[in-house]
């Protein structure tokens, strides 16, 4: 049996000398192959004589076990240095840039438009888009703003060369406001014979044109329309809602929020909204963002409602103004260049 | 309209420092733009009084002063023509700084100089530069120049809304100065000046539903060319008012003063009875600006014999305009209804400041104190004779007590203002308002034109309250859920799409120039601006193309290789047979498109893929992408902007709904554009409809691939093929997928190979190879029959 112990001592030497899978297959059969030295043994095993037979059966399986486990060990570790090699040979520089197309990006002002519509339609407003060519109608005197009224003169006015059936030029309009007109009397249309018509809760963002040309004004430019009419909703339900929308926009209560008040035709009272921030390079100053008010009872008719049942509010802010605000841009010129450095910032 | 402190302390003793007080009154609604001094506080400036002048002895133009400075005389060189013994002056003394530069004693040409003489201009008070500026007589010399010419004194700018004529003038912003802070209103007391003599000259009111008061008084002997004095000069100069003459600046001095608009004629020119009465087509006036205007039927006019002599309320004329040899005058007070006058002076391209205030409502009860006041102020002045005044009223505006419910009131302002609080507001606004029941009836006052509805009194009162004052009320509303129509994409999701597809958005002008729409609609007729800012923006747009192609030539010239742009916009069609509609207008139709431009190459460069320049498939690609999971249909169509062999129509569900291809090589070469611009455009409205999905189960069973490759004419478009498949296909044939286009050597000339993948299962058992052989061959037979195809060996 010292031959055995010899046996075994350079199997485990040589399975562990193996430097490949080959070699290591090679020392296999040379002890555990068919003509192996320890499957010779095993063989003679049948030739001892029966009180030895069970001893050396028993050391020759434990020897037949401990080499296999030895062969299963290598392989794995031939295995995993194999593995290693590869992936150290497939190693990629990971810094440099993947591959494909890069992405685009929402213009600045239709970002503040989204932000609006999430932050309005989070209480419940629907929103709404019409025409902007409108009649003199929709654009004016149905918003109390009769044909001469000085009150015109306050906003420069785009026509083009087409008329209404009264014979009045079309015009691009002013201001979103017509379409508080044109959304009511499809609401009030819809809900016809309904035991109660729901509330009024709308927005309606869009562009609007004025004859204006300089470093702070663009001919044209976006508004965002807000209107809610309902049974008693007052001026100072639109302190509260304004104010909140501010403060949500800004995602700031360190900003004052004042009303003061102004003139619209089709409000009254009628308020102009300042914002002022606690912080910031504009800190301090008061900083006009929207004109506002208590719906004026005649437009409420033009409705088709009766203003003594029916009262509520409606806003106009100018959206390039709250956008330049919340990005910290100077010049309103640049929403319209189209200056893809410029615009590339946003996406 | 600007209001100079001094002037209105006159009329109200406010106590508030001036910058609280502008503060009040813009929270109150009237808009203090600016609150600033004259001038700052200028130090070492002094009233100086020339005592005594003599020749310098170097130098002929100037001369050597002596100058009284108060407590000490001063030798001072000046070179001013009027720089003569009696003349009060300013006085720069050594150390003053005027602007930039420090006074110091020096000497000029030998003779030493120790202070300086100052023209308007030098102190920084205005712009004349031709003399010293002289002082009023009875400035004290040594007196800081800051206090003799109230240098001090606060400029308030108003930026007034039109509903608020009444505060127009010094009185007006003075009745709310004292609503505002309850202190004393000190209305001017205006004696009438009894008449001198019974010189009178004849007016009419012709149509009073234009004109419903005119007062009109006669002066004889004025000396017209009277000197303004300098408290009436300075007065107008710091409200914004040019002096022009004696007899103009008191007219302008009253109507600052009292909001009253007033007009002073020759009285030797005017001929025969003045009257007030409507124009008649083709009657012409030149006015006191020089300018020639027609005037007709709506247009109110002052006329004599003589025709029209001025437009009523807007601008006298020049044939009968006082001047500096005027003798003998006659003054116009009147009233004129705002609609008779509102937007007359804008057609005529007008501006004056009796326009401004007749259109907006000039208080009609003060038309005989206006004439008063100028009397006087003419007397004072000009001296002269005035006969009586002559008042004549046809029709005043009516003033109907309006009713303001208290409910009413706090429910529209949402708090409950107390009713003591509401009678208070109408108190100190000068409106008299008495209980009736559960409200107030108000009547308002003459000069109030804002005042018609329940409504403008509760406006009155919040204003009063302080907007500041009402408390946020967050709303109570019903918790209705809002509708999320799943089936229709928001215009939000197509921008999301197109950013991620690498497009950037962009914002343009609706007004294009007229070339753009006719090179890139083949539009000769868009809709014209019929007052654009500027020829190159006078049309209203049918395409966004031109405004994207100028975006692409924008960017390339300030180097940027690459431009993929898109934007989401109205375009503007006319459609005479379009009707109004609730979101319509009759005469046009105005739908939204999306459309983009790509330009340079399809990617970034990049060191992992070969650069190489976009091309239609690329753009195609990604509007395929902005449908699905709908699929359009492109036809092969000739479009004006694109090249005719690489342009198509987009259908969408069958209708045209757009075009997509690469600009034409004509207008590229015209735009300077170096590469092509690939481009398309779609009605955004074929764009949000998303069918909801209908899912099946997966097949349990596997599929059977086959590829098929035929042989057709060039001319054959792939479409073909996939509609004529699309009319034998077999349900077990879920895909069919074109995944190779050939053309070249191997194949005989003009005809072109596609390759096609045919995925073909069955969702409840496995295919047999049989039953896989007929339904491609069923395919390739009807391409044989259809498009001459055949299969490719």
């Amino acid at each position: 049996m010292q031959d055995l112990q010899a046996i075994v001592e350079r199997a485990l030497a040589d399975l562990a000398a193996a430097p490949d899978a080959a070699a290591l297959e090679n020392a296999k059969a040379r002890y555990l192959g068919r003509s192996g030295e320890l499957t010779a043994l095993l063989k003679r095993l049948g030739t001892l004589p029966a009180a030895e037979r069970r001893a050396a059966g028993e050391a020759l399986n434990a020897a037949k076990a401990r080499l296999e486990e030895a062969l299963a060990r290598r392989r794995a570790e031939l295995a995993e240095s194999k593995m290693q090699a590869q992936l150290a040979a497939e190693a990629l520089d990971v810094t440099l840039p993947g591959r494909g197309a890069s992405r685009g990006g929402i213009h600045p002002v239709i970002r503040t438009w989204q932000r609006v519509e999430a932050i309005f339609r989070s209480i419940g407003f629907d929103v709404a888009d019409g025409p902007e060519v409108e009649t003199d109608w929709y654009n004016f005197t149905a918003l109390n703003n009769p044909e001469n009224h000085p009150a015109r003169s306050m906003q420069d006015t785009f026509y083009v060369d087409l008329k209404d059936a009264q014979g009045l030029a079309l015009l691009l309009r002013t201001h979103t406001s017509p379409m508080q007109v044109r959304y009511a009397r499809l609401w009030v249309e819809r809900h016809r014979g309904a035991k109660r018509m729901p509330p009024i809760k709308v927005i309606a963002p869009g562009r609007t044109y004025r004859v204006d040309s300089d470093a702070t004004h663009s001919p044209m430019f976006h508004q965002v329309e807000g209107l809610w009419i309902d049974e008693d909703v007052s001026f100072a339900d639109l302190k509260a809602v304004y104010t909140d929308f501010v403060r949500r926009f800004f995602e700031t209560d360190a900003i004052e929020v004042r009303f003061r008040p102004s003139y619209f035709p089709f409000t009254e009272p009628s308020a102009e909204i300042d914002l002022q921030f606690a912080a910031g390079p504009l800190k301090g100053r008061w900083l006009e963002v929207s004109g506002a008010g208590q719906v004026h009872p005649q437009v409420v008719r033009n409705f088709g409602l009766d203003p003594e049942r029916w009262i509520g509010f409606a806003f106009g802010s100018g959206l390039e103004r709250l956008t330049m605000l919340r990005y910290g841009i100077d010049d309103l010129r640049l929403f319209f260049d189209g200056d893809l450095r410029f615009l590339r910032q946003f996406a | 309209m600007i209001v100079p402190e001094h002037w209105l302390r006159e009329f109200v003793a406010f106590r508030l420092p001036v910058a609280q007080l502008a503060h009040r009154l813009t929270m109150a609604g009237l808009e203090v733009e600016s609150c600033a001094q004259v001038a700052p506080p200028l130090a070492r400036v002094v009233v100086g009084e020339i005592v005594a002048t003599e020749r310098h002895p170097n130098a002929e133009r100037l001369s050597v002063c002596t100058v009284d400075a108060g407590r000490r005389r001063l030798r001072v060189v000046c070179g001013a023509p009027n720089a003569r013994p009696g003349v009060k002056a300013p006085l720069a003394l050594a150390g003053a700084t005027l602007g930039e530069t420090e006074v110091r004693a020096t000497e000029v040409r030998g003779v030493q100089s120790e202070g300086m003489l100052l023209s308007a201009r030098e102190l920084g008070v205005g712009e004349d530069h031709a003399g010293l500026l002289e002082l009023p007589a009875d400035a004290r010399p040594g007196t800081a120049i800051g206090e003799a010419l109230a240098l001090d004194e606060h400029l308030l700018a108003f930026k007034l809304t039109p509903n608020r004529g009444d505060c127009l003038s010094i009185l007006g912003i003075a009745r709310e100065v004292a609503a505002l802070t309850g202190a004393k209103l000190r209305a001017p007391r205006i004696r009438p000046v009894p008449p001198a003599g019974r010189a009178k000259h004849p007016f009419a009111i012709a149509n009073a539903e234009g004109c419903g008061r005119f007062t009109g008084r006669v002066i004889r002997n004025v000396n017209a060319a009277a000197p303004t004095p300098e408290w009436m000069r300075r007065r107008l100069e710091r409200a914004g008012l040019r002096s022009i003459s004696a007899l103009v600046d008191v007219t302008n001095y009253v109507m600052l003063e009292l909001g009253r608009p007033l007009h002073v004629y020759d009285l030797a020119k005017l001929r025969g009875t003045v009257e007030v009465r409507w124009g008649r087509r083709g009657e012409r006036l030149v006015l006191l600006n020089g300018a020639e205007v027609e005037v007709d039927e709506t247009v109110l006019c002052i006329a004599d014999d003589s025709g029209p002599i001025g437009l009523a309320g807007i601008m006298g004329g020049d044939s009968t305009k006082a001047e500096t040899t005027t003798r003998d005058i006659f003054l116009e007070s009147a009233f004129f209804f705002p609609e008779a006058i509102a937007g007359r002076a804008r057609r005529y391209g007008l501006a004056s400041d009796a326009a401004h205030r007749f259109e907006r409502g000039v208080d009609f009860a003060n038309s005989v104190a206006g004439i008063e006041r100028a009397t006087r102020l003419v007397l004072e002045i000009c001296g002269g004779e005035p006969g009586p005044t002559v008042d004549l009223v046809k029709r005043l505006p009516a003033r109907r007590p309006v009713r303001m419910r208290i409910a009413r009131a706090r429910k529209v302002i949402g708090m409950p203002i107390a009713e003591r609080e509401m009678a208070r507001a109408f108190r100190r606004l000068g409106l008299v308002a008495r209980r009736r029941g559960d409200a107030f009836v108000v009547t308002p006052p003459s000069w109030r034109f804002d005042l018609a509805i329940e409504e403008d009194l509760i406006e009155e009162v919040a204003r009063l309250h302080g907007f500041e004052n009402i408390p946020l009320h967050p709303p109570r509303a019903a918790a209705t859920m809002s509708e999320a129509p799943e089936g229709r994409r928001t215009l939000h999701a197509v921008r999301e799409r197109l950013a991620a597809r690498d497009y950037q958005e962009v914002i343009n002008f609706a007004f294009v120039e007229p070339d753009w729409e006719r090179d890139f609609a083949g539009e000769d007729n868009p809709i014209r601006l019929l007052n654009p800012i500027a020829s190159q923006a006078s049309v209203l747009r049918t395409t966004l193309f031109g405004s994207l192609i100028a975006n692409v030539r924008y960017n390339h010239a300030r180097k940027l290789a690459r431009v993929r742009v898109f934007e989401i916009g109205r375009v503007f069609l006319r459609d005479a047979s379009a009707p109004d509609g609730p979101l319509a207008v009759a005469g046009l139709r105005q739908p939204v498109r999306v459309a983009a431009a790509a330009f340079g190459p399809a990617l970034e460069e990049q060191w992992a893929s070969a650069t190489r320049p976009v091309d239609f498939f690329d753009v195609k690609g990604d509007l395929e992408a902005l449908y699905a999971p709908r699929v359009p249909r492109f036809e092969a169509a000739p479009h004006p902007a694109l090249h005719p062999g690489r342009s198509a129509r987009v259908l969408a569900e069958g209708s045209a709904v757009g075009w997509i291809g690469e600009l034409h090589p004509r207008w590229q070469m015209k735009y300077e554009l170096p590469q092509p611009v690939v481009l398309f455009e779609v009605d955004a409205e074929s764009l949000l409809d998303a069918p909801l999905p209908r899912p099946e189960h997966p097949s349990r069973f596997p599929p059977i691939v086959r590829d098929l490759a035929v042989v057709v004419d060039q001319a054959v478009a792939a479409q073909a093929l996939l509609d004529a498949a699309m009319e034998v296909r077999a349900p077990i044939v879920r895909e069919l997928r074109l995944f190779d286009v050939y053309q070249g050597p191997n194949l005989p000339p003009g005809k072109k190979s596609l390759a096609f993948r045919i995925v073909m299962q069955h969702t409840d058992r496995s295919l047999t190879d049989a039953e896989a052989d007929a339904a491609q061959q069923a395919l390739l037979q009807q391409w044989e029959r259809r498009l001459g195809a055949r299969l490719r060996a």
